[in-house]
């Protein structure tokens, strides 16, 4: 049976799911009882799970985001809400330096499985300390996983999965899709890490997109398609681990590649995926490998400035026009 | 009348182990410098000495499962915690055996199935993970204590204070134990730490004690007390601990004229060794004599050798494990999709 | 057991320490935490400790002397007498003071020269001044030799000698000073060694491959550095503007992108232009066949094939260089056995080459038709190639500005794209370093 829910459904059934098959799952942050976060993403739970296990916590980042490193390497399975991918910045010691080395530098004795949830995003006239999308920087460190999923149906099948992987994982959800809904099966399912999905199938280019720009995406290939020209989505689900076969294989198929990605350009998510494909399909290229991140700007407020900064449909549709017709792009 | 005698063979088992404990830790430092210094040991160190009863007098009032973190400064808690020689010698040299198989160091040994959750090469950095393992024993109802060792240096890093916070405000079975030994690095303690360093957890409505930490009997006496009001629910604690460092901040730091007198390091050694003053103490309560305390030292000092003999001859890892552990493997997820 | 006395790593950065004194005689007795030295490092003295009780003996360092972190300077033993080991202060491995010594001594320095193409050392045969003699610029100060032959040479200034640094028979650094003239006349002349820079001098001998090497399998070699040109693509400036993937399929149909250029067809090309490449009518070209042939040139370095017949000669008796060139060739090839034929000037030889083996080689009759054709241009005047394809494939060696210059010329009936690559890669290698592929 599937039903539509909103993002924000499916996280909170993945949480709640979760909590009642194994007890050792924990809920740690601000305002995730009784306020259900500022989204609003986890109503409820705190009245079937009680305060013990929904825990409310000082506005103190770092401290929570180290208290759920011990207890993770201790028995517990904690589940960080951090309100906005922002404050990364705030936990980096705790997460980068703790949480991701600890495993490795225990020469594989200890382990530290917890979930990190946040949020990424702009175009919310939220300015620049509350719409950024810093996927890159912790998928830069080895020792961290990190989940994008670019709809309700993904958000519910990673997260579990998150939930029951035994690294530390981050995941990013849009908060601009929290409210989107998509249909999400009754019944339990999971999405394992590492498997890009084909979104679309195609002939002429490949869209690599992750998270709300898998439907930037589809907008440009429903708009390609009226021109004749067939557009391949790829979303990697995953960037770390990253499916590179898949990518390599419909870019393979296609010679063009567009990377998107809602990151700043610059030192990024389509960076790195540009580059492996640049490396590792170089002879079956046939037009550069293009990367389409948010523009190398702090995310600006005034609406009018802030809808320029992202990767938008129109943009993608005028990159794929001009590789796919063979014009000459960013070369001498 | 047999009673008494049991209790007072009790206390005597409970007084040569930690004689023992503080001689084994001054015994590893002594050989980790002699490695440092012979050019033998790859990296870092810093040197435990002169602080072992701070180390030995609270993990002797812990069960293997409590749990402890632990500092850049982490010998003397991972010997007092429970570690062999071998596997820490091993580790210390990048060796395969080494408690984390050469992939940490000096300054991140591990050594978990003792309670050990690791030594911290980040000053504080272990604050939250100490307050997260006493989460852990809340929730999962282990009545396990978790002791925080760090030095009067970390009391400057904000991370404390947001964990004091919660441990105080959800009751968490945590003890804080700051061992001050009079400098953060290179400088005085005074210049970096203003008021009183007890008065910072007491803001947070915990129950604060200083102890000289160069009495092991007071500090175990202090240790065994809080440990057990831990358990029924009455942390989290604080302790200041007051110590000295017989070293500089680290094995190279030889010249330590501009922050600190050799006088006032020659007093310490002279007046205020917590092995010689407990070895005194225990000859003086006819408990042990001279001979079989030098008896003790010399099979210590002997174990150590052996140990550093044995890990200078120990294989490195395969350099196929360098890309083993960066993630852990994870059980079957289940049905995926 | 004696407790070994070690120099100290004491800063965060540090090599060596300065021994600024002993406070113990050798032969004194200490204990455990006497001071037994001190140190300076990292602009701090510092004393060091005994670490046991004891003698202290074997006192190799003396103060002043910079000693190298860790190295073993004294011992502490139970008697007085030492180890009774044959250390000595000679033992102790000084670093030169920053200061050299010839510096200190006044005078205009004379260094080893670099005489030979390949030079490191020169073996000082003799000098023909003695220290404090006096010397005219023109005088022949010392005989070095170097590349089998002895050269003299000149003192170059007018004095007299202060020092001579190094002795006859000694293998020296080029670059290294050996002798001192100084203006006036020295008190004092020095006339020592070179010491341990100097190499030992061994008579000079073959250079051979180490048995072991020889019995390894053989491993993978590192590319060589050949650069394959596509026929017809312009070889000096005109760069063609193509996408990769246009350029692999074009090399691998053997399409020509310059036609599309001559055609007057806009760049960058893609795959979808390589169609209007093949629509193009078919261009005759003077006494090559119309068929498209395949042409593809490598560079290599010439050293190898060179220092290889020598070592075939000397050491294993193949004189034969064609024979050499025909085994190279034909393991390139692969499919053996195979016949190949080598051309030089005027001459044409086949053989059959039945194994990768050294040897495995031999002459054999000109019928029937060889399945590969070597012709050795590397004592000619010619440069590069392009005589199209025969009847079978053929591989030109002629001399490039650098080093040798490969070209394999064959039809497309005669080798796929990847199999004339594969061949000329794989010769490439082997005329680059020979000895890998065939011991």
């Amino acid at each position: 049976m599937t039903r539509e829910i909103t993002l924000s459904k499916a996280v909170n059934e993945a949480i709640a799911e979760e909590m009642r098959r194994d007890p050792a799952i924990v809920l740690l942050g601000e305002d995730v009882a009784e306020a259900g976060t500022p989204f609003k993403v986890l109503s409820g739970l705190v009245e079937e799970f009680g305060t013990d296990r929904v825990i409310d916590t000082p506005i103190s980042e770092p401290g929570f985001m180290g208290i759920a490193v011990g207890a993770a390497m201790t028995g517990l399975r904690p589940i960080v809400d951090l309100m906005f991918g922002d404050f990364l910045y705030l936990v980096m010691d705790q997460l980068c330096n703790q949480a991701a080395k600890t495993h490795y530098m225990s020469g594989g004795k200890l382990k530290v499985p917890l979930v990190l949830r946040t949020n990424m995003g702009a175009t919310r006239r939220s300015a620049a300390q509350h719409s950024q999308s810093l996927q890159a920087l912790v998928a830069h460190i080895p020792g961290l996983k990190v989940a994008m999923p670019s709809s309700a149906y993904e958000a519910k099948g990673l997260l579990k999965t998150a939930i029951r992987d035994d690294n530390p994982v981050v995941i990013f959800e849009d908060k601009l899709m929290y409210n989107d809904k998509a249909p999400v099966p009754e019944e339990e399912y999971l999405i394992p890490f590492g498997k890009a999905h084909i979104k679309r199938e195609g002939r002429d280019v490949t869209l690599v997109a992750t998270s709300s720009m898998v439907q930037v995406a589809e907008q440009a290939a429903e708009t390609l398609a009226l021109e004749g020209i067939s557009a391949e989505i790829v979303d990697p689900r995953t960037i770390v681990p990253l499916d590179e076969e898949t990518i390599l294989r419909s870019v393979r198929k296609t010679s063009r590649a567009i990377v998107i990605d809602e990151g700043h350009q610059s030192y990024g998510v389509t960076a790195e995926i540009a580059a492996r494909i640049s490396e590792k399909a170089f002879y079956h290229l046939d037009a550069p490998v293009i990367r389409m991140g948010a523009m190398d700007v702090p995310v600006p407020f005034s609406p009018a400035l802030e809808d320029i900064t992202v990767p938008t449909a129109a943009g993608v549709v005028e990159n794929a026009r001009r590789i796919c017709r063979g014009e000459l792009v960013h070369a001498a | 009348m047999s009673a008494a005698r049991s209790k007072k063979k009790h206390n005597t088992d409970d007084y040569l182990r930690m004689y023992r404990q503080m001689v084994r830790i001054r015994a590893f430092e002594d050989n980790a410098n002699q490695l440092y210094l012979s050019a033998k040991m790859p990296g870092l160190t810093h040197m435990y000495s002169g602080q072992e009863a701070v180390a030995v007098g609270i993990c002797e009032a812990l069960t293997p499962e409590d749990k402890i973190t632990s500092t850049h400064r982490g010998h003397g808690h991972c010997v007092a915690k429970g570690a062999n020689f071998r596997e820490m010698f091993c580790e210390l040299l990048g060796k395969e055996e080494g408690y984390c198989r050469g992939k940490g160091g000096s300054m991140h040994i591990a050594d978990q199935a003792n309670g050990n959750l690791g030594a911290n090469a980040i000053v504080g950095g272990s604050m939250g993970i100490a307050t997260g393992s006493a989460l852990s024993a809340k929730r999962l109802g282990t009545n396990h204590v978790t002791v925080c060792f760090f030095g009067d240096g970390a009391t400057a890093q904000g991370l404390w204070y947001e964990v004091m916070n919660m441990a105080a405000l959800w009751k968490l079975p945590v003890i804080y134990a700051c061992e001050n030994n009079g400098y953060s690095e290179y400088t005085k303690t005074d210049e970096i730490a203003a008021g009183s360093l007890t008065a910072r957890a007491e803001a947070f409505g915990i129950e604060s004690f200083r102890v000289d930490g160069q009495d092991v009997l007071a500090v175990n006496q202090l240790a065994q007390r809080l440990v057990e009001r831990c358990r029924k629910g009455e942390g989290p604690f604080f302790i200041e601990l007051e110590t000295y460092r017989y070293h500089g901040h680290h094995v190279g730091d030889i010249n330590r004229d501009y922050y600190r007198s050799r006088d006032e390091e020659a007093e310490w050694k002279k007046v205020r060794d917590p092995i010689s003053n407990f070895g005194n103490w225990l000859i003086d309560q006819k408990i042990m004599t001279a001979d079989e305390l030098v008896a003790i030292d010399k099979e210590i000092v002997s174990d150590a050798e052996a140990a550093v003999k044995y890990a200078l001859e120990a294989k490195y890892p395969d350099v196929r494990e360098v890309d083993m552990h960066v993630y852990a493997e994870t059980a079957a997820w289940g049905e995926t999709q | 057991m004696p407790h070994e006395v070690i120099m100290p790593a004491l800063g965060m950065a540090q090599d060596t320490g300065q021994i600024l004194a002993w406070h113990k005689k050798p032969g004194e007795a200490v204990s455990a935490g006497d001071v037994l030295f001190e140190v300076e490092t990292d602009k701090a003295a510092m004393e060091v400790e005994a670490s046991a009780p004891g003698y202290l003996t074997d006192v190799t360092a003396e103060a002043g002397s910079d000693v190298p972190v860790g190295q073993v300077i004294a011992l502490i033993c139970e008697t007085p007498e030492g180890s009774g080991s044959a250390s000595s202060r000679q033992d102790a491995k000084e670093v030169p003071a920053a200061s050299d010594e010839p510096s200190e001594i006044e005078g205009r320095e004379v260094i080893m020269p670099t005489l030979g193409m390949a030079q490191d050392t020169g073996l000082l045969v003799r000098w023909l001044k003695q220290p404090g003699e006096a010397v005219s610029a023109d005088d022949v100060l010392f005989e070095v030799e170097t590349d089998k032959s002895t050269v003299e040479v000149n003192a170059g200034h007018d004095g007299y000698i202060a020092a001579l640094l190094a002795e006859a028979g000694e293998e020296v650094p080029v670059g290294q000073t050996i002798a001192v003239i100084s203006a006036g006349k020295p008190e004092a002349p020095i006339a020592r060694s070179a010491g341990p820079a100097a190499l030992p001098s061994a008579p000079a001998s073959v250079e051979t491959p180490p048995a072991e090497e020889a019995a390894l399998p053989v491993k993978a070699a590192p590319a060589p550095t050949a650069e394959f040109r596509s026929r017809g693509e312009p070889q000096t400036g005109g760069r063609i503007l193509a996408s990769p993937k246009a350029r692999r399929l074009a090399l691998e149909r053997g399409l020509d992108l310059e036609r599309l250029v001559e055609a007057g067809h806009a760049q960058p090309f893609h795959v979808k232009d390589l169609e209007a490449l093949k629509a193009l009518p078919p261009k005759a070209q003077a006494g090559v066949a119309a068929v498209p042939g395949r042409h593809l040139t490598a560079e290599i370095a010439e050293d190898g094939f060179t220092d290889f017949t020598a070592w075939a000669a000397g050491s294993a008796g193949l004189t034969d260089a064609g024979a050499l060139l025909a085994g190279l060739a034909g393991a390139s090839l692969g499919n053996l056995p195979v016949r190949v034929a080598v051309e030089g000037l005027g001459t044409r030889q086949v053989y059959t080459v039945s194994s990768t083996l050294l040897g495995q080689v031999s002459k054999a009759e000109p019928d029937p038709a060889p399945d590969l054709c070597v012709r050795d241009l590397r004592f000619s005047r010619i440069g590069a190639v392009r005589l199209g394809a025969g009847d079978c494939p053929a591989l030109s060696i002629t001399r490039a500005a650098s080093g040798l210059c490969l070209t394999l010329e064959c039809t497309g009936d005669h080798l796929s794209a990847d199999a004339a690559v594969s061949l000329l890669s794989n010769f490439a290698g082997r005329m680059e370093q020979p000895l890998r592929h065939l011991l």
